[in-house]
């Protein structure tokens, strides 16, 4: 009789329970999520085009060393990396201010919460549709920063300067998230205990030590959840931009990745370029997210 | 009291009156700035297109401009195909919130409640599928939805989303603080796991599955680009197609534009004012991590 | 009783395989024109009766998204049965061979050759590849500039003397028109087609002497000298020139039928006319526009108007062909009511017999529109005309929007356009 460990008949059973539970979801998942991304993989080995029916070329990392010296994909690169640090900076901080604000406020926490929050339950296609108005030459945009600043008359160009487009995609972003995340920090703030604050003031602590001291640090894991959600999010935006370039807007500045990808893809008929284009942004994602699971493993934090 | 004693109390009570008045200030203006577009939205909406441009903007509209709906919902082409894209809306966003709620559960609660071998590979392998960006798998889904033969369809609108990582990610938080003790007590009475799941399970999860269903309805209702690429006829397409096609074809009838953008956003904000505590509960269900 | 029974049975299973054989569905997709689909829609119905068992299926989308979902479709295999686009974005379908040659017997007509002779010459060669004909047209369409007679009184000019028949003239004539609010400009004297760079803007180069691709079809944008010019050009007229239009306000062609005073001329085809009628009937009758014909640069070394575009049927070649043949059946009984095309709908199918009728010589201006295409070309068609035409767009946009120098532009511009040719 060989050496065995006895596997008892129910643990067994729930075993196989657990991966009946799973099963369909598993299935799914191969089917619409792995068998399209190792497709993407291969696909971005050949140079292969949208309408060709003959057999594309396999030129393995081909795709790839063009991009990397390609100044147009540096470009999406760098428009990606300008929307992400430009929109989740000032998320973390107003959404931070707002939370505290508003938990500091006896009455209309409600309110407001939901009135920030508002935004984020529209259409992304409805926000744009609405900020394109917004943004045109003639409209609020102008009308309010010309009166915020007192010179009328001045066209901003929201849409038009290369600088401005950007902002207005970022501002478009942050209009539309800043609620949700002023949520997720007020959660985080009412999960401190003010066991501790009660323990500072007994130790003579003011307001402003408190907030530097005991606040800042204890919200340092909601903190890091924010910035790597917002960066998430901002990596994987499409709607607004590709709307604003519909609407007229020029593409290079807000030429981002996921962007770059549809219209290789869609417009150039570039498959094999606009895989490997996807595979290098999974890349990305994967990474921020290992990072994001590294820090909140790392960041348990007990009063 | 001291008079110097007094003076000090007085001088922190102002300094806390600036600092008070300071913060609602704040609050109000940011509350302002944040709900103006949506404002401008409905005003828009019920004023004549030469008027949305007009410099300054008159918040106020002069009256009820309802042709703007009306030419809204009754299209460029006079065929009233907005009301089937609205349909069409539910109808997907529906039965993806239903489908996702399922699968998300089951696979929750068999990764939450069950020991088997690979379980935490199965797990982190369905997180991953969340960082695979949806540009980088639409022309092999499309290519996947055309031999199922299921493009231009409520099948093929529904399908790439009948479950993902998330609301299984949701479920599985859930399901672990579930006490072990009730689903021995009900293994010993004898009730089957299929039976513990449906009955012991599902009705104690209300908030999480009300949480799951809203945020993945509210997704779905906002999706452009997978129908952008697999709807090709006017009866299928979704209230963003719809949105995006009236948007090119007259750009010029702002009213228009804005009433059919309102039209698609009533809904949704109506669900939202009802039911915020679940919309704001999954927003606090993201920060509750603990690893 | 029974035997009677089995026989009907029979015979009931039999005319349902027969109905099941002999029934073919044709997908048709399209752009969106109400005017047009009206008068197809009836085709339709008179060509169902006429052909039992069979049904056509006609989908129309937004004219910015049927490139996308003809691709999408085509890409995997499932295209439709019959479509049209713009040439330019149509050519790669050829090339590619994924289309149906035409069928000129089911189309009624005696030979190949029959064909070409029916049309005005020359307008058949984008959709002939290695000796075959994959295209019908619909239309053929060059662009000219429409006027608001009203618009230009207001500012003290006489539409028919005043009007710009030089670029420059139209950088002055914008800029007396415009009326602005500060930098912000409420109503504009004319602004560019944006987004078709390749049929309104070559031409201007090509006025100064530049080309897009060399003859011999090797080398990308040739006489930088005249590229130059035009990009200064597009500057001085944009936001930090002297600001006379730009891409981001809303489209003058979509603002000319409101008549609302905010644009006095746009870039546009004979079937705005049928727009106009359509969206403003008293606007149009009241005879306040006019069409004049494409500017030229006031040194323009060559007379070239803008290009003209068609739009051809075409037939998917991976069908079976029974409905390859019927489909070109189809489209040569919808394509043989040339003069409702052109009342009902404003469009041009470029037969010699219309071309020469009295119902198109008495269409307003129609005889603008004929003078400017006799004296230009077809818009540049290729494989990778897409790509090419949103790497000019870049170069136009940078200069414009972004402050980029022409130079740059230009440098850009070229090394990307030649890399597209070089992979071809």
């Amino acid at each position: 009789m060989s050496k065995r460990i006895p596997t008892y008949s129910i643990e067994r059973k729930k075993a196989r329970w657990g991966w009946m539970f799973v099963a369909p979801t598993l299935i799914f998942f191969s089917l619409f999520s792995f068998y399209p991304i190792f497709n993407a993989l291969y696909t971005s080995l050949f140079k292969k085009k949208l309408l060709s029916l003959k057999p594309p070329d396999f030129i393995g990392l081909g795709n790839y060393s063009y991009l990397f010296k390609s100044p147009d994909f540096w470009n999406s690169i760098r428009a990606t990396v300008v929307f992400t640090l430009g929109t989740f900076i000032p998320l973390l901080i107003f959404s931070l201010i707002f939370a505290i604000f508003i938990m500091s406020r006896k009455r209309f926490q409600n309110f407001f919460q939901i009135a920030y929050y508002s935004p984020a339950v529209l259409s992304s296609v409805v926000a744009a549709v609405i900020w394109l108005l917004i943004f045109d030459p003639r409209g609020l945009g102008n009308q309010w920063l010309n009166l915020i600043m007192n010179s009328p008359g001045i066209d901003h160009k929201w849409l038009a300067n290369s600088v401005m487009v950007q902002m207005s995609t970022m501002l478009v972003y942050f209009w539309k998230y800043v609620g949700y995340f002023t949520i997720i920090f007020i959660v985080g703030l009412a999960s401190i205990p003010q066991s501790i604050y009660e323990a500072a003031k007994i130790d003579g602590a003011n307001d402003w030590k408190n907030f530097w001291y005991i606040t800042l640090p204890l919200l340092k894991p909601t903190t890091i959840l924010v910035s790597i959600i917002s960066m998430l999010q901002c990596l994987r935006t499409f709607s607004t931009q590709y709307l604003f370039t519909q609407g007229g807007a020029p593409l290079a500045p807000i030429n981002v990745i996921t962007l770059n990808i549809y219209n290789t893809a869609i417009r150039d008929h570039r498959i094999g370029r606009a895989s490997a284009m996807s595979i290098i942004l999974f890349v990305i994602m994967l990474l921020f997210t290992w990072v994001q699971f590294k820090s909140s493993r790392a960041d348990e934090i007990s009063y | 009291m001291s008079y110097t004693l007094q003076r000090k109390r007085n001088k922190i009570n102002r300094q806390s009156l600036v600092i008070d008045v300071f913060i609602w200030a704040f609050l109000i203006l940011a509350a302002l700035f944040i709900l103006a577009p949506t404002i401008f939205m409905f005003t828009a909406s019920l004023m004549p297109a030469n008027d949305i441009l007009k410099m300054p903007y008159r918040w106020i509209p002069k009256g009820f401009y309802l042709q703007n709906y009306w030419q809204g919902i009754r299209g460029n082409d006079g065929t009233f195909i907005y009301i089937r894209n609205i349909l069409n809306s539910l109808i997907v966003a529906s039965a993806v919130a239903v489908t996702t709620v399922m699968f998300s559960a089951l696979a929750g609660f068999g990764l939450a409640k069950y020991y088997f071998k690979g379980r935490t590979l199965v797990f982190m392998i369905i997180m991953a599928t969340m960082m695979i960006p949806f540009e980088a798998i639409m022309i092999p889904l499309y290519l996947v939805t055309t031999k199922l033969g299921i493009q231009d369809s409520y099948a093929g609108l529904i399908a790439p989303f009948l479950v993902n990582a998330f609301g299984v990610f949701l479920m599985r938080q859930y399901f672990i603080t579930f006490p072990d003790e009730i689903l021995d007590a009900a293994r010993i009475d004898g009730a089957s796991e299929l039976m513990i799941f449906r009955t012991i399970i599902l009705p104690n999860s209300i908030p999480a599955i009300a949480t799951l269903a809203i945020l993945t309805f509210k997704a779905q209702w906002d999706n452009l680009l997978w129908p952008l690429l697999v709807v090709q006829s006017e009866e299928m397409k979704t209230i963003p197609l719809y949105i995006v096609k009236f948007m090119a074809e007259k750009h010029t009838d702002e009213g228009a534009m804005m009433a059919v953008a309102a039209i698609a956003s009533i809904p949704i904000l109506i669900v939202f004012f009802k039911l915020s505590k679940y919309f704001l509960g999954g927003a606090a269900l993201y920060s509750s991590r603990k690893g | 009783m029974k035997k009677l029974f089995t026989i009907f049975l029979f015979v009931l299973l039999l005319s349902m395989i027969v109905n099941s054989a002999t029934a073919m569905e044709i997908t048709f997709w399209t752009h969106e024109d109400p005017n047009r689909t009206e008068i197809e829609d009836r085709y339709i119905t008179e060509f169902e009766q006429a052909n039992p068992g069979v049904t056509i299926k006609r989908v129309t989308s937004g004219s910015g998204q049927i490139q996308e979902l003809v691709l999408t479709a085509f890409a995997a295999n499932q295209g439709p049965d019959i479509f049209n686009m713009s040439i330019e974005d149509e050519y790669a379908y050829i090339a590619n061979e994924r289309l149906s040659p035409v069928d000129f017997e089911a189309a009624g007509y005696p030979s190949l050759q029959a064909i070409y002779d029916a049309y005005i010459p020359g307008v058949l060669d984008p959709v002939t590849y290695k000796g075959k004909l994959y295209g019908l047209p619909l239309e053929l369409t060059n662009w000219c500039i429409y006027l608001n007679k009203k618009v230009f009184k207001d500012v003290g000019l006489d539409p028919e003397k005043d009007y710009p028949k030089t670029w420059e003239e139209m950088v002055e004539v914008s800029d007396k028109i415009a009326l602005r609010e500060g930098e912000i400009v409420n109503r504009r004297g004319f602004d560019f087609r944006y987004p078709y760079y390749l049929v309104s803007m070559v031409p201007m180069v090509e006025q100064l002497g530049g080309k897009l691709i060399s003859d011999d079809g090797k080398t990308a944008i040739v006489n930088d000298e005249a590229w130059l010019k035009f990009l200064k050009f597009m500057q001085e007229w944009g936001p930090n020139g002297r600001n006379l239009g730009s891409p981001t306000y809303t489209n003058a062609r979509k603002l000319f039928n409101k008549d609302n005073n905010d644009i006095g001329m746009c870039l546009t085809g004979l079937y705005q006319q049928g727009r106009i009628r359509s969206d403003n009937a008293d606007f149009y009758n009241s005879g306040e526009w006019m069409v004049v014909p494409f500017p030229k640069f006031e040194n323009a070394v060559k007379d070239v108007p803008a290009a003209y575009y068609g739009h051809y049927y075409m037939v998917n070649g991976q069908k079976p062909e029974e409905n390859q043949q019927m489909a070109w059946k189809f489209l040569a009984y919808m394509l043989s009511h040339p003069e409702e095309y052109l009342t009902k709908v404003n469009i041009v199918q470029p037969t010699v017999e219309l071309m020469n009728s009295e119902t198109y010589k008495s269409m307003p201006y129609s005889d603008v529109f004929t003078d400017d295409m006799a004296k230009g070309h077809v818009v540049y068609y290729g494989e990778n005309s897409a790509e090419i035409q949103s790497h000019i767009r870049e170069a136009v946009e940078s200069v414009m929007l972004a402050g980029v120098s022409p130079e740059d532009a230009l440098q850009t511009l070229k090394r990307k356009v030649q890399e597209v040719l070089d992979e071809v």
